[in-house]
């Protein structure tokens, strides 16, 4: 399947193991990416927040180079790209009229139109069903040795349902089928389905840090040998800022977060070099040495 | 009729008491969980105690958990869960005191709303000798905050209210754009301006988590709403706030290289002498690649068509909660749509979670 591949922000910086291993991975699960380079950030929460229009404009651009490299998928492995651009994408596609005026736009500043052909999925929803779930039980083939794993969805992937609409965003499963493909053991803890705080950790760290507490609590009363998720600012949130709930609570928590292609790619056999534990803040070595060792 | 099966969690908050009870009542079809516990109090327990009153959905009364999701009992019906089996466990709000059974204490909640001064002032103090007339356009960007009902629901699950109770939350931040967005209010400017909007438990205290939306029950979409108080705020210069520059750092980024400027996000947001102090965290980040150099710049191909952009729609009356109302005419389309629209399976055995005493100034 040939697709337009949106990486983001953060995977082009702060988490690029998250891109060489989704890139790494993608031919082995028969996946064509798509480079964009001409796109920009999608605005996250911010933007979208702070200056909508020039939100949609970004977002409309994102989605008119997609399709200008003919491609009418666009995959995200960011669950804020992913939402942003999906909001952006329906409002484009159902209302005429600010269509037109964003693509009038768009040619002035000499970048092509979108006439409203691309799909914007994340990366989890493509895995997760279908063909290319079919396809994980014998790409994962060093299996997960029935590692215990606490999926954590993070928010923008499943709400706004009605912007999302892939699963039941009470009862999620998407992440559960995937693990369980790759041989793992899911999880289950109630915070799953909610926030890491990561929007508001700069601006309200306290609050933040209240929000990120339970799910790795939580994960860790479920015995959990290590924490998945589809969202680089989850990672970040979970991985980064772990130190800052042991420093307030003086608690242990050590918790290892893989990235969502990292815990197919750990069970598909791809290297080092290509899924960059060394860059995570918690150590992953815990886990590796289950896998290798059991 | 219909036979439904319900787990309620009972409550004494003078002896601290509580249990999951069991009941099973015979209903009619078109029974919904309200019509549930009126037979079972009715029928089986006169103690039981809920709130109610209109029965359609307009009073806002019968807030309550229904497998852990925030409902109005009034709107749901009971005859798929009936049949399907499955028995749900029902429990009050979250993130309000509980005061008997399913009744919450509602005071903070009106508190909150209360803050946001809650009424038009139209900033003169004799009437006009001519009535105030509007246009359909004029009232559009506030149609959907003028929806609310002030049931809770959507505080019930904030997830930042969970961390930190002073939080205004979703319901009072929406009625404070309902005010903010009245064309008859002339003190726009002044509220936004003021401790409740742009306070430390305000605007930017919201973490995005997208649970107002996803539960209120009447399509206020509270979080649109708080976007749009942020929107106007940065419009009219009221930036102050950590969020507020955290936000402004993400435009200039997207205007001058094209993706975020990552590593200069923390002085940006929280100021120079502060990111100082986070010097310890940053370095253990830096050690894993956690902190990108910023030079050379990252910069996307053709920058420059986001830099045009950017100054393009400056000009086009389309700032602060403007771009947000322009697309909710095609979002509200969405239900009637096939690509849009949320997957809700058949409920299962899921407990619901039973009620936490929490007292109002209290973390978790």
């Amino acid at each position: 399947m040939r697709v337009s591949y949106y990486k983001g922000c953060l995977a082009s910086l702060s988490a690029k193991e998250l891109d060489t291993s989704t890139q790494a991975l993608a031919p082995k699960l028969g996946l064509e990416l798509v480079e964009l380079e001409s796109v920009t950030c999608c605005g996250a929460g911010d933007i979208h927040e702070a200056d909508p229009d020039y939100y949609l404009h970004l977002n409309g651009r994102i989605l008119a180079y997609a399709e200008a490299a003919g491609t009418d998928l666009l995959m995200t492995i960011c669950n804020v790209c992913n939402l942003n651009l999906r909001q952006a994408n329906f409002v484009l596609r159902n209302d005429e009229a600010v269509r037109a005026r964003v693509n009038e736009n768009l040619e002035t500043v000499g970048a092509p139109p979108y006439s409203g052909g691309v799909e914007v999925k994340h990366f989890l929803w493509l895995v997760a069903e279908g063909e290319m779930h079919e396809k994980l039980r014998t790409v994962a083939h060093r299996g997960l040795k029935g590692l215990k794993v606490a999926p954590f969805y993070g928010c923008q992937v499943l709400r706004p349902s009605k912007l999302n609409g892939f699963e039941d965003p009470d009862r999620p499963w998407s992440l559960e089928a995937i693990i369980e493909a790759c041989g793992g053991l899911a999880v289950d803890y109630p915070a799953k389905i909610k926030c890491c705080g990561f929007p508001i950790i700069q601006a309200r760290e306290e609050t933040a840090l209240g929000e990120l507490i339970q799910p790795v609590e939580q994960a860790l009363e479920a015995g959990a040998d290590a924490m998945v998720t589809p969202c680089p600012l989850c990672h970040l949130s979970l991985d980064a800022w772990q130190q800052k709930l042991e420093a307030a609570t003086g608690r242990k928590f050590r918790m290892p977060i893989l990235h969502l292609s990292q815990l197919i790619g750990v069970a598909a056999g791809l290297e080092e070099s290509e899924l960059k534990f060394k860059r995570h803040v918690v150590s992953v070595d815990g886990v590796i040495e289950k896998l290798t060792t059991v | 009729m219909i036979d439904v099966a319900l787990k309620i969690w009972r409550y004494h908050s003078g002896t601290g008491e509580r249990k999951l009870e069991r009941y099973e009542v015979d209903a009619p079809e078109w029974a919904t969980l309200l019509d549930v516990l009126d037979i079972v109090k009715d029928q089986v327990d006169g103690t039981l105690a809920y709130r109610k009153s209109c029965r359609m959905m307009i009073c806002g009364s019968c807030g309550m958990r229904m497998d852990g999701r925030a409902i109005l009992a009034c709107k749901e019906r009971m005859k798929p869960i009936a049949e399907s089996g499955h028995v749900p466990v029902i429990s009050p709000m979250g993130n309000l005191p509980i005061l008997k059974d399913l009744v919450v204490d509602m005071a903070p909640f009106w508190r909150k709303i209360r803050a946001m001064k809650p009424w038009v002032d139209p900033g003169y103090e004799e009437y006009p000798e001519k009535e105030f007339r509007l246009t359909q356009e004029q009232m559009n960007p506030i149609h959907k905050e003028a929806l609310c009902i002030m049931c809770g629901c959507c505080v019930s699950e904030c997830n930042s209210m969970e961390s930190d109770p002073d939080f205004l939350g979703p319901a009072a931040l929406a009625k404070g754009f309902r005010m903010v967005g009245d064309p008859r209010d002339r003190t726009k400017v002044e509220r936004l301006a003021s401790e409740p909007y742009s306070g430390e438990h305000g605007i930017w205290d919201c973490t995005r988590c997208y649970f107002c939306n996803e539960r209120c029950p009447k399509g206020v979409d509270p979080r649109d709403a708080i976007a749009k108080l942020g929107a106007e705020s940065m419009a009219e210069g009221i930036d102050n706030d950590m969020g507020a520059k955290h936000a402004k750092w993400f435009v200039h980024s997207a205007k001058t290289t094209g993706w975020l400027r990552e590593t200069e996000l923390v002085p940006k947001t929280q100021g120079v002498v502060s990111a100082i102090k986070q010097t310890k965290f940053a370095i253990s980040l830096a050690r894993r690649g956690k902190v990108p150099v910023p030079f050379p710049p990252h910069v996307a191909r053709d920058v420059r068509e986001a830099r045009a952009l950017h100054e393009l729609v400056q000009t086009q009356n389309r700032r602060g909660a403007l771009g947000h109302v322009q697309g909710e005419r095609a979002l509200a389309r969405i239900e009637r749509t096939d690509e849009g629209g949320a997957r809700r399976d058949v409920p299962e055995v899921t407990p619901g979670e039973p009620p936490v005493q929490r007292d109002v100034g209290e973390r978790p």
